[in-house]
């Protein structure tokens, strides 16, 4: 069946990732669904229709949000997307990381209700060390949109020992203090449970849990928060 | 104390510290262990009792019950009046001669309270006396003395409690409302609330297991006078209210039963429309919401009616006591049961004011005989369909098998429809001139049954207003999945032959790991919203439908289609052969009109897509769709507004009846091995509740498998 001879059937079934061209052929003949194809192509009116099946739901209160990934690299798609939703009166929401093009920000800023936007550390070395960049261009776009108008929730990961010190959620409140139409400010722990992931994808489970916050931490950053007048969520 | 929760918040306390250790000690089998002493009372010093007729050996029986059942009052309680017999509590008139019962009782109904609160039951009696006048001299005498006699046995009993009660200051106030009801009519909301309890445990000391009904509707405008006469306070109204709950929880014992101890058919309905298209929704309401929700009694099982415009505040109430679990509250969406109805042949104003039995089927209470036949449509199509096939010709296309499958399913229905006949028809030959055979006595509901006394027939033998019998069919979700892989497999993608699929069908699957692994992982089944699949499904309610409406006008009662299992999927899986689908011998499948397990994938609104596609309304009596939920998609003000929002899509969609639980599979799973910490966590069964751990362990598993995800 495979014609890149990815497939080893020793004692175990195992896949070479290196050799698999992702022509899905195996994965469409399992019998028991133990190879998957995770993700699909679907046109924008594929998803309005899978998005409207449960309208009788969720009414005037639902709707849709992207995710990822970073959905915002799907440019010209997600845009069609965006807008074909606003025309049907389907309320939409995007989660970035806001490391994206100024560009389709500002496109798609018309057309989205809310924004949940990752801010992971304010320190810059720090931001560089563990995600491989500066923060600047995800604050410069945070700012951006804001100045648009965007409404939008802030969302921050707290990883034990890197950026679980007071000064980072001062600066988040500084920063959320500053947005016109905040909704509010998330915190959410680290866990491990992206480790599975990692595992049915080939690799290693790298779940870290020394990472994993402790309480008094979560109660440090949503205290701060709230002495700033924030709105935790 | 605490009572069980699924949630992870503790339930709120609005109860008296009294009335809550009352709850607890009645949930702890204080008094159901008490009922158990006395099992039955004895006719043994009757002389020539064999000679006697049935209907006198009854009155004699009601009698006794009457005259020396033991009186029970609680420490405290606001309500008197108990079932102290313990073989009532198995279905049984609890009275026997030489040591054997030998009167069935009857349940699957919900009786006429409202005459009883708004009349008092001497206007029963004037009208049994008329009724006796009437048809005295010819055989309808000895019913209109029965139900004479049953009357005066009601009122020894209690006259019993006013000579127990009269002597102690502290019940002062029992004492002087049983002195009126329940023989005459209510002039309060503690009046009322007695003599609903009163009469209801009469019924039930008797071995009937009636259902309480519409108990807003009948017990609303008293209070409402009450409060604004300052007679009495919500506070007060709540505390008498929550006895009443209490008191029915009197025959838990902790026993084993393979479908639970708290199987009773005491059921409730909440809200909805009346005959005049008003909202019922009142203070009554409210409190039984509260009352729920703070004790976790789901010994009556309690349905919501809903319709398009309920309140929202109204929803986000129904569902805050939803997730509590327990399976506490079930939901009717009554703009499509009323249609059903209207479509059954009911007047726009008796659909309105439907009840329900013991589980979800519906009926105009206090005035109908309801009866129903269950049967497995997928034994139908492996046992008969397809095995007959085997001699005769080829099913040419899908069409043809579906049409022969229909032709068999005709035949079954047919055979409930002529079993029935010989059941309740005098004469074997259905005529216009249709004449009801003569039943076991039962005059203690026929006396609460309108149509009974002024006919002067019992409710089994015609005297309800309306009469029905309802077929049922099982395994419904099995039936279509069978036939959707078998169109898939055979007639679409050729891959064999039917032969072939029904030889591997007898052998368990055995040596073709393969093919069943495909026809069970790759093929989308009922309950994922798969237009493919979920056509078949509403085609064969429909057709079912069809078929049971032709026989209507064929005999002296009604005969709607109705969709149930009630648990029976668990005894027919050992009659079961291995399905199409991929199922082998042995498994427990679908539950009433639920998918089969393990094939919804799509989540809770794609099982009630798929569920609603059918015309529902064709169901007269029910179909009722099981939806398990886990806490944590019920939690915060995302789950509230969750569940609110699946109620709504659920009536907007046309469903019929949920159920929703909201359970952990885990919790249960710790439940079978540590019962002793889970005593009071109660789930929904099928249409009724039950304390899991008084389940037997393959009820349990059946739960639990029901509930994984």
């Amino acid at each position: 069946m495979c014609t890149q001879g990815a497939h080893i059937l020793a004692e175990k079934h195992t896949v070479d990732r290196a050799a698999c061209s992702l022509c899905f052929a195996c994965a469409k003949i399992c019998p028991t669904g133990a190879l998957e194809r995770c993700g699909r192509e679907m046109s924008v009116e594929d998803v309005l229709t899978l998005v409207k099946k449960d309208q009788a739901f969720y009414g005037e209160m639902g709707g849709i949000t992207l995710s990822g990934g970073e959905p915002l690299i799907q440019r010209e798609a997600v845009l069609a997307l965006l807008k074909a939703c606003k025309a049907h009166g389907i309320s939409t929401a995007v989660e970035s990381c806001g490391y994206v093009d100024a560009d389709v920000l500002r496109c798609a800023v018309p057309f989205v209700d809310l924004f949940m936007w990752d801010i992971k550390d304010t320190n810059p070395a720090r931001h560089k060390q563990y995600t491989g960049v500066f923060p600047d261009t995800i604050i410069k776009n945070l700012l951006l949109i804001n100045e648009m108008g965007a409404k939008i929730r802030l969302r921050c990961i707290l990883v034990q020992g890197i950026n679980t010190d007071a000064e980072h959620y001062r600066s988040v409140a500084l920063l959320a203090g500053n947005l016109h139409n905040l909704e509010g400010v998330e915190l959410i722990p680290y866990h491990a449970y992206g480790g599975t992931k990692a595992q049915f994808l080939g690799g290693v489970d790298n779940g870290n849990k020394a990472w994993i916050p402790e309480k008094h931490r979560l109660e440090q950053a949503k205290q701060i928060l709230k002495d700033y007048g924030i709105r935790v969520l | 104390m605490d009572f069980y929760t699924q949630n992870g918040n503790t339930r709120p306390i609005r109860l008296s510290e009294a009335t809550r250790v009352f709850a607890h000690d009645s949930l702890e089998r204080k008094y159901g262990l008490n009922t158990l002493e006395t099992m039955s009372v004895s006719l043994d010093e009757v002389e020539e009792f064999d000679e006697l007729s049935a209907l006198k050996k009854h009155d004699l029986a009601i009698m006794k019950i009457a005259q020396t059942a033991p009186i029970r009052i609680c420490d405290g309680e606001k309500l008197s009046g108990a079932a102290t017999l313990g073989l009532a509590i198995s279905h049984v008139v609890p009275v026997t001669y030489h040591g054997a019962p030998f009167c069935p009782s009857i349940s699957h109904l919900t009786v006429d309270f409202e005459t009883v609160l708004k009349k008092g039951v001497n206007a029963i009696k004037v009208s049994a006396g008329e009724a006796y006048e009437k048809y005295k001299n010819t055989e309808k005498e000895a019913f209109c003395q029965s139900c004479l006699t049953c009357i005066e046995a009601f009122e020894i009993w209690r006259g019993r409690y006013l000579q127990a009660l009269k002597d102690l200051p502290e019940y002062w106030a029992n004492y002087r409302n049983l002195e009126r009801v329940p023989f005459e009519p209510a002039t309060s909301f503690y009046e009322a609330v007695q003599s609903l309890w009163f009469t209801f445990a009469f019924l039930r000391l008797c071995g009937n297991w009636p259902g309480i009904g519409r108990i807003d509707y009948l017990l609303g405008d008293y209070l409402k006078k009450d409060l604004e006469n300052g007679v009495l306070t919500l506070d007060e109204a709540r505390e008498i209210l929550a006895h009443f709950f209490i008191k029915g929880c009197e025959w838990i014992n902790g026993q084993y039963i393979g479908s639970g101890d708290a199987q009773h058919y005491q059921n409730i309905l909440l809200a909805g429309i009346d005959e005049d298209r008003n909202e019922v929704t009142n203070e009554v309401t409210y409190l039984v919401l509260d009352i729920l929700e703070e004790l976790g009694i789901s010994d009556f099982p309690t349905t919501v009616r809903i319709n398009q415009t309920t309140d929202e505040k109204f929803l986000r109430r129904v569902a805050e006591v939803m997730r509590q679990g327990g399976g506490i509250l079930a939901v009717y969406n009554e703009d499509l049961v009323i249609s059903a109805l209207i479509k059954d042949g009911y007047s726009e104003r008796e659909a309105r004011k439907f009840a329900n039995d013991g589980c979800w089927e519906v009926q105009i209470p206090g005035r109908t005989f309801f009866m129903y036949s269950p049967f497995d449509s997928l034994q139908i199509l492996q046992q008969k369909t397809l095995c007959c096939y085997q001699g005769s010709a080829a099913f040419e296309n899908f069409e043809a098998l579906y049409h022969q499958y229909t032709t068999d399913l005709y035949s079954c229905i047919e055979g409930i429809f002529l079993d029935r006949q010989r059941l309740f028809a005098n004469s074997g030959v259905p005529t216009k001139d249709w004449e009801w055979a003569k039943q076991p006595p039962c005059t203690l509901v026929s006396l609460f049954e309108q149509g009974c006394i002024e006919k002067g027939l019992s409710y089994l033998e015609g005297g309800p207003i309306y009469n029905i019998n309802s077929p049922h069919i099982g395994g419904l979700a099995d039936t279509v999945n069978s036939l959707y892989a078998i169109k898939k497999l055979v007639y679409d993608e050729k891959k064999l032959t039917l032969c072939e699929l029904f030889s591997i069908l007898q052998n368990n699957w055995e040596g073709e790991e393969a093919l069943r692994q495909y026809v069970l992982n790759r093929y989308v089944y009922y309950g994922n919203d798969h237009d493919e699949v979920d056509e078949i499904a509403a085609r064969l309610l429909s057709d079912f439908a069809d078929i049971c409406t032709s026989f209507n006008g064929k005999c002296g009662y009604r005969f709607p289609a109705g969709v149930s299992t009630f648990g029976r999927q668990l005894e027919w899986s050992s009659n079961r052969l291995a399905s199409p689908h991929g199922r082998k011998v042995g498994e427990v499948l679908a539950a009433n009109c639920s998918p089969t397990p393990n094939t919804d994938k799509e989540g809770a609104t794609a099982i009630i897509r798929s569920y609603c596609k059918a015309d529902l309304s064709k169901l007269a009596t029910g179909a009722a769709l099981d939806i398990k939920l886990l806490p944590s998609s019920v939690e915060g003000e995302d789950g509230l507004e969750a569940l609110v929002s699946l109620m709504k899509g659920f009536v907007s969609l046309g469903g019929f009846f949920m159920q929703p639980d909201v359970v952990d599979a885990s919790v249960l799973k710790k439940a079978q091995e540590h019962p002793e910490n889970y005593q009071t966590l109660s789930v929904r069964v099928s249409g009724w509740n039950a304390r899991f751990v008084t389940l037997n362990k393959q009820w349990q598993d059946m739960v639990i498998e029901q509930n994984e995800h």
